[in-house]
């Protein structure tokens, strides 16, 4: 009965209530957006990150060197020779050193070109069917490229020049699917993998010539590709063996004149700070909203009781004790702000999932509105304790009230 | 049933001075007095809606004085009913909510009695109205209604038919006092309307003094 009284208090004043319910869905709902995506995104960041030790590559931005090698969403800063990072491969305090090479995508998914560690050791990803590349033009799906683009073994596709979709496709480059990977969560799911060879057959000649040329692409065999003495990488993934690599290696590497090396942890640390500020700018933004909804439901509750005052009179002549009329209307306010903050949670994953779609596709990282941020149950907590603090001031008021005065006023 | 002794109220930095009162189970009186007079304050303190300046009530040989504020509230609910000049309700609640919710403070369930008492006042297919749609008459007698839901065995009516017209007067007197008189409770009207004179066989004057 309490409660069917607090409910209909609530919709018998549409306007106020539905006032203060937006303002509190609105300010939890942009607090749970910002909470969701940061968390994704620093939980992708970060699994992806701790896999790589150093990124060595071409000299440029150590950022992009690591958001191109590691995220695949930035441009190659250039390439480097095989020989002038065989000492990183021989060093001791090298476990590992796996190198990449970038150049083609298949409708924006990346081509990457690589060996088998990159699946097996850096990923520790297994073939879900089929093998791994071994003769050039060979190609392995990651779980999600095969799932978006329908591919599957056997299935063959002309890849394009650069890393991002366009038109040109290379006339030579067909691709043969050959193995699907598991599910990881991380990054490899979105790429397509093959043999370093693959990429050095399709870019040997107009890399070094700085130009596309479809007659000599047409012409250019593994025989022409023998001939060449330096081949050529992206960048190379290294994974150190012992925790004093990390006061030498990068200092060798950085040494040299035609290389770089970026940890991703600094680097995206690094990032994260930058995005960090934006991120409070819209939390301050939701708790400001957030404080308009406490204060909306303060003058809904109060100006409810106002106008309630003979009501509430009333009912203590009929037999309520005040303990039950300040029970009714805490009621109020709790079940005023638990509906505003529902709505805020669910309109928060909602828009999540929505936009997750948008971020999915523009990053190729899996976002979704489906998880839950422990953090949530104490926005939702709080939240409804606002409530019923808003609640808090006209309850006692109702509760002081002087029953045959406020009776004797007429109106 | 009712008994009042030396009862007096301070208004006004003016203390106002009542008769005594002795009603009997099911008796009902009327109390007439002109504005000013503190017939409202009577009743009030009558009721336990407010303390006397001094003397005493006793309800079914019970001091009200001595009862605490909650216990006081509980008492009101199951033994008084009230009916006002201006009746209020919860305007969010229909008619019936109202008086499921009057029924629900002091855990009655007889829904029974709930729609006899608006078939009598002849508004029992208007009970899913709200309040406000409601004319005054109409609204003064689900007052009635509310104020006899839980069976009490005193009603108290402060000036009930001031705002009505002579037809909606006569209806609420009769119900009062025909209602009162099917739960034998003693009622209690103060009013300055000279209408209900001819109504009720005993009446108290309240002089200003």
């Amino acid at each position: 009965m309490l409660l069917k009284l607090a409910w209909r208090n609530i919709i018998y004043r549409p306007f106020s209530s539905g006032l203060s319910i937006v303002l509190l869905a609105s300010s939890i709902m942009i607090i749970v957006l910002a909470l969701l995506t940061m968390q994704q995104l620093e939980d992708k960041f970060d699994e992806n990150a701790n896999k790589v030790d150093l990124v060595v590559g071409a000299k440029g931005s150590r950022l992009q060197l690591v958001l191109c090698n590691i995220f695949h969403i930035d441009n190659p800063t250039g390439n480097i020779n095989l020989e002038d990072i065989d000492f990183l491969s021989k060093h001791p305090f090298v476990k590992s050193a796996v190198p990449i090479s970038l150049g083609d995508n298949y409708k924006s998914y990346r081509i990457v070109g690589t060996q088998e560690s990159f699946i097996s050791n850096l990923y520790s990803s297994k073939l879900a069917v089929g093998k791994l590349f071994k003769k050039s033009q060979e190609v392995v799906l990651g779980a999600n490229v095969a799932k978006t683009l329908k591919l599957k073994i056997g299935d063959s596709f002309y890849g394009s020049h650069g890393i991002e979709a366009s038109l040109h496709q290379h006339g030579n480059a067909k691709y043969e699917v050959v193995g699907i990977l598991s599910p990881t969560g991380h990054i490899i799911d979105n790429l397509l993998l093959t043999s370093l060879q693959t990429i050095w057959d399709a870019h040997a000649d107009n890399h070094q010539k700085g130009s596309f040329d479809l007659k000599k692409e047409i012409k250019h065999d593994h025989a022409h590709h023998h001939e060449k003495t330096t081949k050529e990488i992206t960048a190379l993934l290294i994974n150190y063996s012992s925790p004093r690599a990390k006061f030498s290696i990068p200092g060798l590497v950085n040494k040299k004149k035609q290389l770089i090396g970026a940890e991703p942890a600094i680097e995206i640390q690094r990032l994260l700070d930058l995005i960090y500020p934006a991120v409070k700018v819209v939390s301050i933004l939701a708790w400001f909203i957030f404080g308009l909804s406490f204060l909306s439901m303060l003058v809904t509750m109060i100006n409810s009781l106002k106008d309630r005052k003979y009501e509430v009179a009333m009912m203590r002549v009929s037999g309520a004790t005040s303990k039950i009329v300040i029970f009714s209307i805490l009621l109020e306010g709790l079940l005023l702000s638990f509906i505003g903050s529902l709505i805020g949670l669910l309109m928060g994953h909602f828009l999540m999932s929505v936009m997750g779609v948008y971020l999915t596709n523009s990053y190729h990282y899996q976002f979704t509105g489906f998880i839950f941020n422990p953090l949530e149950l104490w926005i939702f907590l709080g939240a409804v304790l606002i409530g019923i603090i808003a609640a808090f001031s006209p309850a006692i008021s109702s509760y002081k009230i002087d029953i045959s005065r406020t009776l004797k006023n007429k109106i | 049933m009712i008994l009042t002794k030396d009862l007096s109220v301070k208004y006004d930095n003016r203390i106002i001075n009542f008769p005594d009162l002795d009603i009997k189970s099911g008796e009902h009186i009327l109390i007439l007095g002109k504005s000013g007079s503190g017939k409202t304050s009577f009743l009030n303190v009558i009721g336990g809606l407010s303390r006397p300046y001094s003397g005493f009530v006793s309800i079914n040989s019970k001091t009200i004085a001595s009862l605490s504020k909650n216990q006081l509230d509980v008492f009101r609910g199951l033994n008084i009913g009230f009916v006002f000049q201006t009746p209020h309700f919860v305007k969010s609640l229909t008619i019936e909510n109202n008086l499921l919710f009057n029924q629900f403070l002091v855990g009655n369930t007889n829904k029974n009695h709930l729609n006899r008492l608006l078939e009598k006042v002849g508004l029992l297919n208007r009970k899913d109205d709200l309040i406000n749609n409601l004319s005054e008459g109409e609204k003064q007698r689900i007052s009635i209604v509310r104020a006899l839901i839980n069976q009490p065995n005193i009603i108290l009516a402060d000036e009930p038919t001031s705002a009505l017209d002579d037809e909606n007067c006569e209806i609420a007197t009769d119900l009062l006092k025909e209602l009162s008189k099917e739960n034998n409770a003693c009622l209690i009207i103060v009013t300055h309307d000279s209408r209900l004179k001819s109504k009720f066989n005993q009446y108290v004057e309240l002089d200003v003094t």
